[in-house]
């Protein structure tokens, strides 16, 4: 078993040199297609976070009543964090809504003219933050329900209208990357596959003399991992070369985005690896199907 | 032109007494390959063979001729068992191929050394790489591996050309690493395909000759040839083929029938 497995490994590394032109020109395929595919990839996820980060900023916001007593809020609070489709309730007083109001005009320059009121005009309220924010309409109903409730701001069909149009972003993200996937499956597998053809003399010698199909199958296959294999860590060397420029362009277009490169890295890593030695493997080991049955 | 002499009858019966090795005592001629009533028939409809029976016994030299589409390569394809008999049997050393399990079939071949017209050598490999190559990705050690080419290179005579590659060699030269290939697992038998098809008639005669000295080594060959010339000079067992019938099976036959 392991001299098979070595003499496997030997004649994998001999067949990569010995048609070193073959080998590379798939090698370089196969880092041009895992860059393709990382790109899409990253694009996504950029998406993916971009919108996720929108559709956290949707709240609901329900001002209460001038009158309104502790006791009231308390419930009102404890009833919507009782809520499946509830994550989080702020309670905002009067005063701090007035000391927002104060500092929000003051980072804008304007000038505060609210300190020429008699008394603070603004109302207390709840912030209410949603897990899933296609359930608004169902928290912003409770709400208005409730007597401490003065009114709760109607964005509910402005909200439904961005998450459409989010979840047709997710939807295309999704299925380009898919469709690119689809692409580099073909395009990496049949350049294995010509990189097999192109000794198929050597295939169906092997066949003559008596070489059972393991004995013709795993040095391809090992080979085809080891090609996989160097175009992943090519790829990934291209990648981590660009990953600085690449995510500070990212942050910079994305401005806010809190996003994450070191966990981006880990997948991506995982991602070019696995697409790289798994096409590899599946790119040899389909292409010398077609030699072995018979 | 000369010849090596041909065995004679009753040598070559004591060799294939002493190859016996005291089995199948009821059987006095034992045989290599038999065929039995075998039909290919194509996909496509074609029958490439019909009523097919055939029997070589070990230590034989036998010639297979007949004119291009008479169904010399399908006899040879059944039996390196590239393909399976429509109907019929093919025993190659006691075992019907058609029954072989798929799995077995590489364990069977080699117990066949086959010879084309084209040589079939790896052209970035060495004569002795070659050669070896046959041993190794038949899962033999290494240590096993040089002896035997060693060996076989000395009996094809192909010692000093062994670092060699085949563009550097005469075609001569390159279907004798072809045989030293073939011979190299010890073969039951060698199916020589127009081993001599692309070599010039003096190159032909010393392959011939060293087919010949392969066979009084005590291998059964099968050789596809249509060279009239070998075949009529050689009067060794003659199977001719036509439309995919053998229409004449003789020892010491020539290359046309002799009315």
């Amino acid at each position: 078993m392991i001299t098979f497995v070595w003499f496997s490994i030997r004649r994998a590394w001999q067949g990569f040199w010995r048609n070193a032109v073959m080998s590379l020109a798939a090698t370089a395929t196969m880092v041009l297609m895992l860059l393709l595919l990382a790109g899409f990839w990253i694009i996504q996820t950029g998406l993916l976070a971009g919108l996720e980060f929108t559709e956290q900023k949707v709240e609901v916001v329900a001002y209460l009543q001038p009158n309104v007593t502790d006791a009231q809020v308390t419930t009102l609070r404890t009833e919507l964090e009782a809520m499946a489709e509830v994550e989080s309730v702020a309670y905002v007083t009067r005063d701090q809504a007035l000391d927002r109001f104060r500092a929000s005009m003051e980072a804008q320059g304007r000038e505060d003219l609210t300190q020429f009121l008699d008394s603070n005009p603004l109302y207390a309220s709840l912030e209410v933050k949603l897990i899933d924010p296609s359930r608004i309409r169902e928290v912003g109903d409770a709400m208005r329900e409730d007597a401490a409730v003065r009114n709760v701001i109607n964005i509910e069909d402005l909200v439904e209208r961005v998450l459409t149009v989010t979840n047709i972003l997710r939807t295309a993200g999704t299925v380009l990357l898919l469709v690119v996937g689809i692409i580099c499956l073909f395009i990496i597998v049949n350049t294995i596959r010509l990189a097999v053809v192109a000794r198929s003399e050597e295939i169906e010698i092997m066949r003559l003399v008596g070489a059972s199909d393991a004995f013709i199958r795993w040095p391809f296959v090992f080979e085809g991992a080891f090609v996989g294999f160097l175009g992943a860590a090519i790829t990934l060397g291209v990648l981590a070369a660009a990953a600085d420029p690449l995510s500070g362009f990212m942050v910079e277009f994305f401005e806010v985005l809190p996003l994450e490169v070191g966990s981006l890295t880990r997948d991506l890593v995982t991602l070019v690896m696995g697409a790289g030695v798994g096409l590899g493997i599946l790119g040899s080991w389909v292409s010398v199907r077609t030699y072995l049955i018979r | 032109m000369t010849l090596a002499p041909a065995p004679s009858s009753a040598a070559r019966s004591l060799r294939r007494r002493i190859l016996e090795r005291g089995r199948d005592q009821a059987v006095p001629d034992r045989a290599v390959l038999v065929l039995h009533d075998v039909m290919k028939r194509y996909p496509n409809g074609k029958v490439a063979l019909r009523d097919v029976d055939l029997v070589i016994p070990e230590g034989d030299f036998v010639f297979l001729v007949g004119p291009s589409g008479a169904g010399k390569s399908t006899l040879i394809k059944l039996l390196i068992r590239d393909e399976v008999a429509t109907r019929g049997e093919v025993v190659l050393d006691s075992q019907d191929l058609a029954r072989l399990p798929r799995r077995q079939v590489p364990r069977m071949r080699r117990k066949i050394g086959i010879i084309f017209q084209d040589f079939k050598l790896l052209p970035s490999k060495t004569v002795w790489e070659n050669v070896a190559f046959a041993l190794e990705v038949t899962g033999h050690p290494r240590k096993r591996i040089r002896p035997a080419v060693d060996r076989v290179l000395a009996i094809v005579g192909l010692t000093a050309q062994a670092q060699q590659i085949p563009s550097q060699l005469s075609g001569g030269e390159q279907q004798r690493t072809a045989i030293a290939r073939a011979l190299v697992h010890d073969p039951r038998l060698i199916i020589a395909d127009e081993p001599t098809g692309n070599l010039d008639p003096l190159i032909s005669w010393e392959i011939l000759q060293l087919l010949l000295r392969i066979n009084e080594l005590g291998v059964t060959v099968l050789m596809a040839t249509h060279n009239a010339e070998v075949v009529t000079a050689l009067r060794k067992r003659v199977v001719a083929l036509e439309e995919g019938r053998i229409i004449r099976d003789e020892v010491g036959g020539a290359y046309h029938r002799e009315d």
